[in-house]
């Protein structure tokens, strides 16, 4: 049963866990997030040492469990990274989960991409709309993306090219790609 | 063109969803331990996954990589040992309530059942309880049950009045003879349709009627007769008949006028033998009611005393009524006497007696 539901994706398993009840499906999503969980949790124990991972891996997990029955998930590493924000800013209050616009734009976008994988029609459309969306982008962003992915630029490559620290790189990837998203759906609203 | 087409496809990359590091990308990606399209993909992720990012930062601060795996290694057993018991205790718990609704279900079955065996035994037994008396009325009723000794009991009285109500208004003593000969060979000999015993059945009834009508006095005399003639032996009876022969005769006077215009002009000196048939007769017929309403023993001991007081033709024909009401209380053998007295007295009954002793 465990080998079965690793392969299963986040989506089925959060519907597993909600619909059937089936403790195996959400230990299984726990699980695959705990390495990351962990790591980012780590920081926050070594800076106040009142924390016992003990006692704050449980609870977080409890947390987690309790608002994965009731709130709307989009992006599973999202949806943990607010719950362990929260938890750990202030432990008494649970903030609800609510992905971003900009989130849910992306999100929209990289399904249709992802149905458009075996739809050649649809994936040329798709090709064509995003090459429109890319030109009127503003040069410095349409140069960086297309440096990044088109070019498989890696950071290393690219902060040594413009003398960007990797975060500022990555932090002007994810704005550009957030216009992109942007214009993209406008495009599709003008059409 | 050509060139230009793997650069379109590379356009999707930039929206195409990747998952988060796995517990080996991770420590691999510090090292830079993996390969380029490994890492262009870890990278691209990155860029989106905020929650990969703030891990990989953390972890690129950490001194001790151990702590780390310690402490993943902890969280997933946890994991691990929170889910399975409750899977295990969820699974059991399923099991035993399934068999529960199992052992439910059959408790609920089986009480059903019984209920239902009990109220169709109650039903079947109820059902028993009503048959039963009919079966019995019916094994009483076996004797009865031959058609032609019923109807015999029925047509022989429907016959018997019609010949002898007549009587009265023909000459008496001359005219017994024939019709009474010829008539009950034909109530033995032709078989009677329904019709014809309904037609007969309401004659009856319109003689009864006319005789109530007609002697009402009469009747009030019989039933004094008879209800003396119950407190007191027979022998005493006849002291009575006797003793109130001389009463009727004024009367009998009065019978007679009503009656005048049927007969013709008769002597005074035949008046007394006349009133002793008619009373004979009105005896017998009071009988023939009794029997006819199925009061047997009332029928009977009306015909007994006619047998004992009244002479003539009457006490055959009581004779034989009697035989007919012993034979359908299923008393045969003295059926069987009365009949063979019948035969024995030779009268006119005597072929109808033979008949009924031959069938029984």
């Amino acid at each position: 049963m465990q080998q079965q539901l690793t392969n299963l994706s986040d989506k089925e398993l959060i519907s597993r866990a909600r619909k059937q009840n089936d403790r195996e499906a959400e230990g299984v999503l726990m699980d695959r997030y705990s390495h990351l969980l962990v790591a980012v949790t780590i920081p926050h124990l070594k800076n106040n040492a009142n924390l016992d991972p003990n006692i704050v891996f449980p609870s977080l997990l409890q947390r987690l469990s309790a608002s994965l029955k009731t709130q709307t998930i989009y992006k599973v590493n999202e949806w943990i990274l607010h719950i362990q924000k929260g938890y750990l800013g202030t432990p008494e209050k649970n903030t609800p989960f609510y992905p971003s616009r900009d989130g849910r734009d992306l999100l929209h976008i990289e399904n249709t991409v992802d149905k458009a994988a075996t739809n050649i029609i649809d994936r040329q459309d798709l090709i064509v709309r995003l090459e429109q969306a890319l030109q009127r982008l503003n040069a410095e962003d349409n140069h960086i993306i297309t440096q990044f992915y088109l070019e498989n630029k890696s950071f290393a490559d690219l902060s040594a090219a413009t003398g960007l620290t990797r975060e500022r790189l990555r932090s002007q990837l994810k704005a550009a790609k957030g216009k992109l998203a942007k214009l993209f759906m406008n495009q599709g609203y003008v059409k | 063109m050509l060139s230009s087409k793997p650069n379109n496809d590379r356009v999707l990359k930039i929206f195409s969803a990747i998952r988060c590091l796995n517990r080996d990308q991770l420590p691999r990606y510090l090292d830079g331990r993996l390969t380029d399209v490994e890492k262009h993909l870890v990278e691209q992720h990155l860029t989106d996954c905020d929650l990969c990012y703030d891990a990989l930062q953390a972890l690129e601060k950490e001194e001790n990589p151990e702590n780390y795996q310690d402490l993943t290694n902890k969280l997933q057993r946890y994991v691990h040992n929170s889910i399975q018991p409750v899977s295990h205790v969820q699974k059991v718990a399923q099991y035993t309530r399934k068999e529960k609704n199992k052992e439910h279900m059959l408790t609920y079955f089986w009480v059903i059942a019984f209920i239902g065996l009990g109220i169709g035994g109650i039903y079947v037994l109820r059902g028993h309880m009503r048959n039963q008396p009919p079966v019995r009325v019916m094994a009483a009723g076996i004797p009865a049950r031959d058609s032609a000794r019923s109807e015999a009991v029925v047509t022989a009285p429907v016959v018997m009045p019609d010949n002898s109500h007549p009587e009265p208004a023909v000459l008496p003593a001359s005219h017994k003879e024939v019709p009474t000969a010829a008539k009950p060979i034909a109530a033995a000999t032709t078989p009677k349709p329904d019709s014809i015993a309904i037609k007969k059945a309401a004659a009856l009834k319109a003689l009864q009627r006319k005789a109530e009508a007609d002697s009402i006095r009469k009747h009030t005399l019989l039933q004094k007769q008879q209800d003396s003639l119950k407190k007191v032996a027979a022998d005493k009876a006849r002291e009575k008949e006797e003793e109130k022969k001389p009463d009727p005769k004024p009367e009998v006077k009065a019978a007679p006028k009503e009656d005048k215009p049927a007969p013709p002009p008769e002597t005074p000196r035949k008046e007394a033998p006349a009133t002793a048939v008619n009373s004979d007769e009105y005896l017998y017929k009071a009988a023939m009611v009794y029997q006819q309403q199925g009061n047997l023993s009332e029928a009977i001991d009306r015909y007994k005393r006619i047998e004992s007081v009244s002479s003539g033709k009457y006490v055959e024909m009581a004779r034989y009524q009697l035989a007919i009401c012993y034979r359908s209380k299923g008393q045969m053998g003295k059926a069987r006497r009365m009949f063979k007295e019948v035969v024995r007295m030779d009268g006119s009954m005597k072929n109808a007696a033979q008949q009924a002793l031959d069938s029984m």
